[in-house]
């Protein structure tokens, strides 16, 4: 991707990668232009909120036509290939971590707020399988693991302030349990469901599919 | 000097009690965990333990509190060596070469190198205060609101310095950094500014938030899409502690990071975030080959490392002798004090001389616990890379999605990750590097209230930049580095055009 | 090996089942069930945060449930209260409000999605920590007259330092210019640290804080006080004078703050909460931290929820009309 397109007399545009970004440059400053204009600039004696904002996105948008133009005048690299699964699953991993953790309105709507003990297992399973080589009795086992870990270390050693259970469950509970107890069991019934796939998937193991070439074990 | 030992001598005698011993060992110990789990900072983790010392006296309450946050600085350059992910905004630069080395297989050496250099420079740092804490408070009340913008200015042209690619994209990435950093409510008049109407934008975007997405969450995008070669550690790990070639190739960056990193942490505005930019410049202008920057050096691991500790350490002075809080941190060690019913200022030393010196020693013995604590650990982390990376990946995003929330308990700033990491993964696509961004961010905010500040006390002459001696001769110092930047650039291009003509 | 597995994981639900069943009947049980939440809406270790964590640790004693500290921060304070007023009215989120986030803050944020008077039943009144007028050491004026004198004559070329709009520092700062009638120009920090480090070298004249901020270096004698604004001396500095003693009649200003609730708290929650809240504040360890720190302690009769109504009440009253007139004043 980064070889320079050296003597390429069949295309007009001699770089489109500093071109492009460039572009991209010349946009985000006139944004910035944009998004700072009912700003007032104030004066050297009191300098306003806007001056700052618009002389840096005067600047962004200067040195994004310097880019351009130097992508016009000078052979650059070409456009990189962008890859869409792994960018797009990650991204919605992360939301449904965000939307479950805790009670978020979106819009009319607002999410239940389920805790850790779901959003964890959840952004795992999804971000597990931005990669294709995702398998998926392997992140759930992850998911148990990492998510009693986690209950542990950050609700427990740390206490961090990180809702780890539904909110109705709590409710629910209240009272009967205390919610570090309830924590401890459930973190510890997590390990053990854990331990256990892992010991039924050693019996059951299909061979070389699981064994991924590599340099550490070679 | 008589003097200096008798209260270091008082100092020790406090630290080396049991209880003490043990408290400063919990705090190392927890400051560790804290420092490597993506995130989490000592802010929130000082914040909850708070409750806990109440129980204790204040000394070893505190011991504890100081142990967390240089642990935690400690920490922080093992998820920046390991997976390229800066907890603060002191080991950003340390992700530079530090990760590439842990790439070529060399994770362990710098790990080391960041360990053994850190202890150098908290010793040296540690002595610093005890013989010269008081005078050197002198100098934090030189600096002024027109010295503390020359500074920032000085810092973002480290920037240009440390850039590796194109210079331009370098200083567009450093304006875009400033403009990102002055999102949210204006300090002077309290309106919105560039928030879009968006609730979550009002108080500005959190340093943690933006390098986390840039460099932890685009990182992981970038390793996915090249699947085939992917990028990870791959390479068979070498020896797993620095060697004698290793320890004196980095003898003098350690050297020199140690005396910016201290002298740059005594200033109260926050100047130690300046240490590892300030000594990573300072390596790559000295280094024979500056290309090797960038690609692994261990200069540039080794000099920013001690910077960092060195300034995290001496960051205590201004807390201690001037009662003024440098940066988020010391402010919750101010309220710590108080709670224990200990005001922080110019009379702790005379008036609490047991808190005073009891610290000073616990800090050198922190930095030894840190040592005897990390160097062990080095082959834990670098066996934790054997880890597929298809396991791997999941396992950093969810630390990441649950250090984020714990921050500020919003969900909004877990999407912001997502969202930064986007941007990040397309920056480096097409070839632009996050580092200066980030530095631009973390000085912008800084640098627009220093400068804002500066001109409404000289009621708006410019002119007090160029008047004040100390100001002047950091714009000047300035000017050359960023000439001494600029010429190779211009020359290579001229060359270029000459080449291609 | 698997049967052992199978068999581990169905008795673990099993008990997840019971436990599940258990809870239903433990409901109407008296409150605290559970941990309950304090929201502190500015910086963790800032003059709020000391006495909210000072009151909570008592209270969760008392109460027998842990009274967690969660800073929220931001736009002075609201954020957090925001968040906090939109809770649910069941005692388990209660918040440390303070003057400007139930005083001041009404003139100051036009948005503000809550009302100070009406969106919380209060709960009580926790502390009082009095404002000191401070400034540069080497600052000429003998005494508070001369001061306001010279501060009046100085117009803007006076400096007056800021914690930022919305802090306390801001908001008795412009009181205090409204009152004595002077001009200064104003620079803004942010937060307290920064300001006071330049009122020590000197590069601003004068500033007005919260006791507990400024204490120490009026002892240590890098900066010097002109009054406190309250109508008594505090003991923390008995040799600074009230402004009464010095001659300013109409200044008399404290950051207060108070444990407000959620509006639609039920009632014997809200008596819990108050008794607890007045064990605290009665204990004398309690009672003796915050008075170190140079903080009042409001007797019996001050601090219930009727008294805190009142108060917030004529705190907005106050406020309002200062600050306005102060934000169109300037361009």
């Amino acid at each position: 991707m980064d070889e320079p397109l050296h003597g390429s007399g069949h295309t007009r545009i001699r770089g489109p990668q500093p071109l492009a970004a460039g572009l991209g440059l010349v946009g985000l400053g006139l944004l910035g232009v944009w998004a700072g204009s009912d700003l007032p600039q104030g004066s050297m004696r009191a300098m306003g909120p806007g001056f700052l904002p618009r002389w840096l996105s005067v600047g962004i948008t200067l040195c994004g036509l310097a880019l351009a133009a130097s992508g016009l005048l000078r052979d650059g690299q070409r456009l990189p290939s962008i890859a869409l699964r792994g960018p797009a699953v990650v991204m919605l991993a992360i939301l449904a971590f965000a939307l479950t953790i805790r009670p978020v309105a979106v819009g009319p709507l607002t999410t239940p707020g389920l805790g850790l003990i779901v959003a964890g297992p959840l952004a795992i399973l999804l971000a597990g399988y931005a990669s294709p080589e995702a398998r998926f009795r392997e992140l759930v086992i992850l998911a148990l693991f990492l998510t009693a870990g986690c209950m542990l270390l950050f609700g427990d050693l740390l206490n961090l302030p990180i809702p780890i259970f539904p909110a109705f469950v709590l409710e629910a509970l209240s009272g009967s349990v205390s919610p570090r107890l309830l924590l401890r069991a459930v973190a510890a019934g997590l390990g053990l469901t854990g331990l256990g796939l892992l010991a039924i998937g050693r019996g059951t193991r299909r061979r070389a599919v699981d064994v991924v070439p590599h340099s550490i074990t070679t | 000097m008589s003097d200096l030992f008798a209260n270091l001598g008082l100092g020790f005698a406090v630290a080396l009690s049991l209880q003490n011993l043990a408290l400063c060992f919990m705090g190392c110990l927890v400051g560790t965990l804290i420092g490597v789990l993506p995130g989490v900072g000592p802010i929130a983790t000082i914040a909850m333990l708070l409750p806990i010392t109440f129980g204790l006296d204040p000394v070893g309450a505190l011991i504890m509190l100081a142990g967390i946050y240089y642990g935690a600085q400690y920490g922080g350059s093992t998820t920046a060596i390991l997976v390229n992910i800066p907890g603060e905004a002191t080991s950003v630069v340390t992700t530079l070469d530090g990760h590439q080395m842990a790439r070529q297989g060399r994770a362990g050496i710098a790990l080391g190198i960041a360990a053994i250099g850190s202890f150098f420079a908290g010793t040296v740092a540690t002595l610093l205060i005890a013989a010269l804490g008081a005078p050197l408070t002198r100098l934090a009340l030189v600096f002024g609101p027109a010295e503390y913008f020359a500074l920032m200015v000085m810092g973002l042209v480290f920037a240009v310095v440390l850039a590796r690619g194109s210079i331009l994209k370098a200083v567009a990435m450093i304006l875009i950094g400033i403009l990102l950093a002055s999102i949210g409510t204006d300090l002077e008049t309290g309106q919105d500014r560039m928030t879009f109407g968006f609730a979550f934008l009002t108080d500005g975007i959190d340093f943690s938030v933006l390098a986390m997405g840039l460099f932890g969450v685009a990182e992981i995008l970038r390793n996915l899409d090249q699947s085939e070669t992917r990028d990870v550690v791959r390479q068979r790990i070498g020896r797993l502690l620095p060697g004698l070639t290793d320890l004196r190739q980095a003898a003098g960056p350690v050297l020199r990071g140690t005396a910016i990193g201290s002298i740059l942490g005594i200033l109260p505005g926050n100047g130690a975030v300046l240490g590892p930019f300030a000594a990573y410049s300072v390596e790559k202008r000295l280094a024979r080959d500056p290309r090797r920057f960038g690609q692994g050096a261990i200069e540039g691991v080794a000099g920013p490392e001690s910077a960092n500790n060195a300034g995290a350490q001496t960051s205590f002075i201004p807390l201690l002798t001037l009662g003024i809080p440098p940066n988020a941190v010391m402010a919750l060690m101010v309220g710590a004090m108080t709670i224990h019913g200990i005001v922080p200022g110019p009379g702790v030393m005379t008036k609490n001389p047991n808190l005073f010196w009891g610290m000073i020693a616990s800090m050198w013995l922190g930095n030894l616990m840190l040592l005897v604590i990390n160097l062990p650990l080095v082959g834990i982390w670098v066996s934790l890379l054997k880890v597929p990376y298809r396991l791997m990946f999941p396992a950093i995003l969810m630390f990441c999605a649950i250090g984020i929330y714990s921050i500020n308990a919003t969900p909004t700033d877990v999407m912001l990750i997502g969202a930064f990491g986007l941007c990040g993964y397309l920056l480096i696509k097409f070839g632009f590097e996050p580092a200066p961004l980030l530095l631009g961010f973390v000085l912008g905010r800084l640098m627009e209230e220093y400068l804002r500040r500066a001109l409404t006390l000289s009621r708006g002459d410019p002119m007090v930049f160029l008047e004040r001696p100390v100001s002047a001769v950091l714009f000047a110092v300035s000017a050359v580095l960023l000439v001494a930047a600029l010429m190779p650039a211009l020359r290579r291009s001229r060359d270029e055009v000459f080449t291609e003509a | 090996m698997k049967d052992a597995t199978t068999r581990t994981v169905r008795s673990l639900c099993l008990a997840l089942t019971a436990t599940l069943g258990l809870a239903g009947h433990a409901r109407a049980d008296a409150f605290p069930q559970r941990p309950i939440t304090m929201v502190v809406p500015f910086a963790a270790g800032g003059p709020t945060d000391v006495i909210a964590r000072i009151v909570a640790e008592h209270m969760s004693r008392s109460l027998g449930q842990q009274v967690v500290i969660e800073n929220v921060t931001g736009a002075g304070g609201t954020t957090g209260i925001t968040r906090a007023s939109q809770a649910a009215p069941d005692g388990y989120t209660v918040m440390m409000g303070h003057m400007g986030t139930h005083g001041a803050a009404p003139a100051l944020f036009k948005g503000l999605r809550y009302d100070p008077a009406k969106s919380f039943d209060p709960i009580g009144l926790a502390a009082g920590t009095p404002i000191v007028i401070v400034a540069r050491k080497d600052f000429a004026a003998p005494d508070l007259k001369a001061f306001i004198a010279a501060v009046k004559s100085g117009g803007t070329s006076i400096n007056q330092a800021h914690a930022g709009v919305g802090s306390v520092s801001h908001s008795t700062g412009i009181l205090f210019d409204a009152k004595t009638g002077a001009k200064p120009t104003l620079v803004v920090y942010r937060g307290t640290g920064p300001a006071l480090n330049d009122l020590m070298a000197g590069q601003v004249d004068f500033m007005t804080d919260q006791i507990v901020n400024v204490a120490p270096q009026i002892t240590g004698g890098t900066i010097k006080a002109y009054a406190i604004a309250t109508p008594e001396r505090s003991t923390v500095l008995p040799d600074v004078p009230t402004t009464k003693e010095a001659g300013l009649d109409d200044y008399e200003v404290s950051a207060w703050n108070a444990v407000f609730a959620p509006k639609g708290l039920p009632k014997e929650v809200g008596a819990k909460l108050e008794a607890a809240l007045g064990k605290a504040l009665e204990d004398e360890t309690t009672r003796k931290r915050i008075l170190d720190l140079g903080g009042t302690v409001p007797g019996s009769g001050e601090r219930g929820p009727a008294a805190l109504q009142r108060l917030v009440e004529s705190e907005v009253a106050r406020w309002t009309p200062v600050l306005r007139a102060a934000a169109d004043g300037t361009p």
